[in-house]
Parts: structure tokens; C-alpha cells; sequence
């Protein structure tokens, strides 16, 4: 009776249409913050399989996939905290990031921006860019020189909102460390973007 | 002709801020650490200043603040459960991996 209730009031809920009604959707949230298709693919499985295993927790309460999200979120930061412990991070060569080359070296007005490399206004409306593909696209391109463990750290920060505290203890650092590691996120994919998707005018100079 | 004086101050302020001031390159991780905590005092007084005098920097934080709004968009349309990105799909073989992992 109180089984096929919960099947009656909550039709849904049917771990054998899990893969066909969630599987694109759940890979396009994991390759987004993964960047990585095969990781994205594992934990999209792992999911799946977490989910069948504490079906009975679920039960019909809310919405299926919002409840898949939620333990695809757990699987994408045990990736996160595997890879930052396997293996630990190069500082080398990641001031490049900061765009030394955008200051100008000497002169009276030395580290100020040189005013042909200097930021623009970019007229850009968040609600907007969010929905072109377009720039999803330039994005994730932008987004690929940064080291591993800069750029997720970076997403795990804007896209998911997660606080200093818990995306230090994913990584092992300090929030010293990390407030350093979002600046140079910051520092690149701006001008990145500005070059690429703002101003492809310029990108000669 | 006040109103040249004026200007002529207004200018000579600047210019002596912007001399004085924390550089542009200083000024950057600062911009970056005011999204992420309360600024000091005397930082917040800083960039104040800077800002006034430096309209790129002004755009600058501009721009982070528009990356963090777009990206904090798509995090909340994907919190929704709304498709962002629809063309990115499952391959068939990953497909069929998943599909036999889970009849195991």
C-alpha cells in the first residue's frame, strides 16, 4: 500500500529512467565544473549508483533530479579532493596568470595600467551572457590554461557559491592560498574574455 | 573662469592621489579579495580613492563583478534543474558503460 502509494504521488521516481531523463543533464553539470570528459562520465556512473543504493532514503520527497544533483555535487568535490591529494600543486610559473604584461614596467607611472591593454567597459548583462552558448564555449577555453586546481577552485567558489572554509579544507590550503589562487583565476579569464568575447577587435594589439 | 580653477584642483588632486596611491598592479588583488571579505579600513579608503581617480580599475571590478554574476546565474539555472548548454550529451558508448554498470 504505502509502496504504491509513493509510485502514485510521485511517478518519477524510477531508478530505470534515471540514465535517460537525467543522464544528459547530470554529465553537462559534471563536465562544466570537471572539465574533464571521462571524469565527468565516472561521476555521473557513481551517482547513479549511489543513488540506487539509497533509493529508499529518497522516497519520492521533491524533485528527482534536484535529489540526483545533490549527491553529484558530493561526488564532484570527492573528485576535487582526490586529485589535490594525489598530487600536491606547482606554484611555478602561476603569476603569469596576473598579466604582468598589462603594467606598465617603468616611467613615472610604472604598474599602471597601460592604456592600450587597459580594462574596458564591457556594457555586459550577467543574465544575458549566461544564456548564450557561445560564450559558455569561449569561457571554457579561457578557463583551460589555468592549473587544475586554480580553476576549480575558482568554480567551485562562483558557480556553487561555496564558503573560503570549505573549499580550503577541499584543497589543503590556506584561505591565504586561496584568495591568491582566485585572483589569478580572476586576473586571467578577464582579460581572456575581454580579448575573446568582449573586444575581439583588439586582439591584435 | 572659477569653474577652470576648479577643474585645474579637481586635476592636481588626482594626479597627486594617483602618484601617491597604491598602484593599479597593487590594486588587483585587492579588488579580487573585496568579493571575497570585509576590507580594512584603511584598504577600503584605499580603493575608494584609487577608484575615484582610475577609471580602468573602475572597470576592472566592474568585469569581476559581471564574471561573478554570469557564473553565479548559471549555478543557480542548474540549481533550478534547467538545462544550460543542451548540445553537450552523454556519448552513446558512455551511454551503454553507465546503463551495464547499473543492471550489475
Amino acid at each position: 500500500m504505502a509502496t504504491s502509494q509513493v509510485a502514485s504521488t510521485n511517478p518519477a521516481a524510477d531508478p530505470s529512467l534515471w540514465l535517460e531523463r537525467h543522464g544528459d543533464y547530470l554529465y553537462r553539470y559534471a563536465l562544466f565544473r570537471l572539465r574533464d570528459g571521462s571524469a565527468a562520465e565516472d561521476a555521473v556512473q557513481e551517482t547513479l549508483l549511489a543513488a540506487l543504493q539509497a533509493y529508499r532514503d529518497f522516497a519520492g520527497r521533491g524533485s528527482e533530479r534536484t535529489w540526483l544533483t545533490g549527491i553529484l555535487k558530493h561526488k564532484i568535490v570527492d573528485h576535487f579532493r582526490r586529485a589535490s591529494r594525489q598530487k600536491p600543486a606547482s606554484q611555478l610559473g602561476e603569476e603569469s596568470f596576473e598579466h604582468p604584461e598589462l603594467f606598465r614596467d617603468e616611467g613615472q607611472w610604472v604598474e599602471h595600467w597601460r592604456p592600450e591593454r587597459a580594462p574596458v567597459d564591457w556594457k555586459a548583462d550577467p543574465a544575458r551572457l549566461c544564456e548564450q552558448t557561445e560564450f559558455w564555449e569561449v569561457f571554457r577555453e579561457c578557463l583551460s590554461p589555468l592549473p587544475e586546481r586554480v580553476a576549480s577552485a575558482f568554480l567551485l567558489r562562483e558557480v556553487d557559491g561555496l564558503d573560503s572554509a570549505e573549499i580550503c579544507e577541499v584543497f589543503q590550503i590556506t584561505t591565504n592560498n586561496l584568495w591568491v589562487m582566485l585572483h589569478r583565476a580572476r586576473a586571467h579569464l578577464r582579460r581572456c574574455l575581454e580579448l575573446n568575447w568582449f573586444r575581439p577587435g583588439l586582439l591584435k594589439r | 573662469m572659477a569653474k577652470g580653477l576648479y577643474d585645474k584642483a579637481i586635476h592636481a588632486v588626482r594626479y597627486f592621489l594617483l602618484r601617491r596611491l597604491p598602484t593599479c598592479k597593487q590594486m588587483a588583488p585587492v579588488m579580487s579579495e573585496s568579493l571575497e571579505r570585509r576590507l580594512t579600513l584603511r584598504e577600503r579608503a584605499a580603493l575608494k580613492l584609487h577608484l575615484w581617480v582610475c577609471v580602468w580599475c573602475v572597470w576592472y571590478l566592474e568585469n569581476l563583478r559581471t564574471m561573478r554574476e554570469a557564473l553565479r546565474a548559471r549555478g543557480a539555472r542548474e540549481e533550478g534543474a534547467a538545462d544550460v548548454d543542451s548540445a553537450v550529451k552523454l556519448s552513446d558508448e558512455a551511454r551503454e558503460r553507465i546503463r551495464r554498470a547499473l543492471a550489475r
